[in-house]
């Protein structure tokens, strides 16, 4: 890949959430590590495709980036400023650059609310089009136009729409602002297959439109595959390999991507004949008490004492490929098919 | 092999305020002894109120079966009295649900739900009913079954507790599985764990399986038979290979189309299927697909086509074109 511009830095991001006990005196007695050190850099104009199993957190990580959920440490540069440290005023015009799309089409658009009062709330908020009535209503019209709905729809109320649609105002609420950067929390997983391809489709077109960066959260992953230009994989509230999309399905190293890929079921009888698969043992541990050294260990084919002994490294094994595998470099060449 | 479920013009209707919706309109199939068919389609094709529809589960009112016939081993069980039903419920065949999170009793132990089927269709104590649960529950993976079987639900994870609904269908040794998206709340590595045990044990048990999804993905490497549902009718019905390398409905092959694949070039776009399904509330006098169909011609929006042999004497579609030469079929 050619050398861009980074967009957007995450630097040893952690958000833990506490369990408490008791009400007057309540008191912590333990911590989901739902993030638990992450680092990575998202390019302009890129998609950076971030996937796992539910309960990784891979949302949580999502939402830590855009300080809905305040980092419990670690930083997140964005145009030259650490998100972390900036509150009210200064938070909130940084917020005009990154939106977001969120999973459930049916409960993230306020019900009482027309559409058109959806998509130009953050207008309002941002005090956009402040007095222009008839600005901002043309404005709501070349939304809805861009992400393929009829702007005649605006006076229209949600539950008036089908799911894909709905998804489709979404889109458009997030776009009112023209942000550089867009995380997309899981945006078609409630939709149905015909209508997945739709938005995916849409999303594409924007980006190449208006020139968005996307971090594309999902546990589909062939639809990451098809959509992200690298992919982040997360197991447990860590990443455990970072590439470029195709060296990642093609040349996976960490033996839980090496997993998750085999556990991919192709839409092909012919191929699922032959397929071998890497069947996992067991359940993801809990977050509340990740076990010691390597996260995957306890699932792990491969593990050898010093996995229980040592957190793996977060480390470029190829150049653009980092892999937290102490054995990485051997099961480069071990791929499943 | 002998046709061990065979039905006939299924027709299930639910009256609301809207009016009537043809939820299932007039569906045929068969499923033979040992074999395993697929049902696919989009949320609100039919696929799941077919199924409850030959079990009698629809919820009457507002549901009702309309018309059809349904014979499992001979016998109709849509005109059945409920004593005989319940004899074949349960125990000749069994259903799994799609919701492993909520299709549980929550204030009753595992074990107990479990042992459940197994206490009521056979004429057996409650130590031996116990022990043929710990073997099913061991049987599914369930580690520790003995100690786990006076856990609750809401001890176990989601894996698990899909593990043990199919260990509660299984039990009785049922001749038909019915599996209603038995994976689709699952995770990609937990699925394939559930997909792999069920294909064992079918071989193990010679059961026939009937695997509703709405992921065309899954089913190819475990079924013999696929139906496509769309609107409420089976649109096409194929062996699993003759679907995939050459599906014939425009709906069947929009849907695979809109699927990416991890073996393919990623600069392929994705075709989608414009428009929406539809709403049901009319049985259409066309063809339920005609109003997103690329293909469709004059004669689709006049006649509703049935399922008319192509490409042999096992493959059906539902489609007066030809979508390989764009032209009507003779």
């Amino acid at each position: 890949m050619t050398q861009q511009e980074v967009i957007l830095k995450v630097e040893n991001l952690y958000k833990h959430f506490p369990i408490k006990k008791g009400i007057i005196f309540s008191k912590e007695v333990g911590r989901v590590h739902a993030v638990d050190g992450i680092s990575f850099n998202i390019y302009d104009g890129e998609t950076l495709g971030l996937v796992g199993e539910s309960g990784c957190g891979k949302s949580t990580a999502g939402r830590t980036i855009l300080q809905l959920h305040r980092p419990t440490s670690g930083s997140v540069w964005f145009q030259g400023e650490d998100l972390s440290k900036l509150r009210g005023e200064k938070l909130r015009i940084q917020r005009r650059e990154m939106q977001m799309i969120f999973q459930d089409p049916y409960a993230s658009l306020n019900p009482r609310m027309t559409v058109s009062q959806i998509i130009s709330e953050p207008m309002e908020i941002h005090n956009l089009y402040a007095g222009q009535a008839q600005l901002r209503k043309a404005r709501v019209a070349e939304l809805l136009e861009l992400v393929g709905l009829n702007p005649a729809f605006a006076s229209r109320y949600p539950h008036e729409f089908s799911g894909g649609q709905r998804q489709r105002i979404g889109v458009a609420r997030a776009l009112a602002l023209e942000p550089k950067l867009i995380v997309c929390d899981e945006p078609i997983s409630a939709l149905d297959v015909s209508i997945q391809a739709q938005v995916v489709n849409l999303l594409e077109d924007l980006q190449e439109e208006l020139g968005l960066t996307y971090l594309f959260i999902a546990h589909d992953l062939s639809m990451v595959r098809h959509i992200s230009d690298r992919v982040a994989v997360m197991y447990l509230g860590i990443i455990v390999e970072l590439a470029d999309r195709n060296a990642l399905y093609k040349q996976p190293m960490h033996p839980y991507t090496k997993a998750l890929l085999s556990a991919v079921p192709f839409p092909d009888p012919f191929v699922e004949e032959t397929r071998k698969r890497i069947i996992l043992e067991g359940d993801v541990p809990s977050p509340v008490n990740p076990p010691s050294g390597c996260r995957f260990r306890t699932r792990c084919s491969y593990a050898q004492p010093i996995c229980t002994a040592e957190q793996p490294e977060f480390r470029e094994v190829v150049s653009g490929h980092f892999v937290a595998c102490h054995f990485a470099e051997q099961l480069q060449n071990d791929t499943p098919v | 092999m002998s046709d061990l479920l065979d039905v006939r013009g299924l027709e299930t209707q639910f009256k609301t305020r809207e009016g009537i919706v043809h939820a299932v309109n007039g569906i045929s199939f068969k499923v033979k002894e040992g074999e395993t068919l697929g049902v696919v389609g989009e949320s609100g094709c039919g696929k799941t109120v077919s199924m409850m529809s030959l079990l009698r589960l629809i919820p009457s009112p507002p549901g009702k079966v309309a018309a059809g016939e349904a014979y499992f081993d001979g016998k109709d069980l849509l005109k059945m009295d409920n004593e005989q039903l319940r004899h074949i419920r349960g125990s000749k065949i069994s259903i799994v649900f799609q919701d492993p999170m909520t299709s549980f009793n929550p204030v009753l132990t595992i074990g107990k739900q479990t042992a459940e089927p197994f206490l009521i269709h056979n004429n057996v104590s409650q130590e031996e009913a116990k022990d043929r649960a710990i073997r099913y529950l061991e049987l599914v993976g369930i580690p520790n079954a003995a100690e786990r079987y006076n856990d609750y639900p809401h001890q176990f994870s989601g894996g698990m507790r899909q593990r043990v609904m199919i260990a509660m269908g299984l039990i009785c040794e049922p001749r038909l599985l019915i599996g209603d998206e038995p994976t689709t709340a699952l995770d990609v590595t937990i699925q394939a764990q559930i997909v792999e045990l069920v294909k064992k044990l079918r071989d193990d048990l010679g059961m026939s399986i009937i695997w509703i999804t709405h992921d065309l993905g899954i089913i190819a490497g475990m079924v013999d038979r696929v139906n496509v549902m769309y609107g409420g009718y089976i649109i096409e019905t194929a062996p699993v290979k003759g679907l995939y390398s050459q599906p014939q409905h425009p709906y069947t092959i929009g849907l695979l189309g809109s699927l990416p694949r991890m073996d393919e070039s990623v600069d392929r776009r994705l075709t989608s299927i414009d428009g929406l399904p539809p709403t049901l509330l009319e049985k259409p006098h066309y063809c339920p697909f005609e109003p997103r169909c690329v293909y469709a011609v004059e004669r689709c929006r006049h006649e509703n086509p049935p399922l008319m042999p192509v490409d042999g004497d096992e493959h059906f579609s539902a489609c007066w074109v030809n979508p390989r030469t764009g032209k009507e079929h003779k």
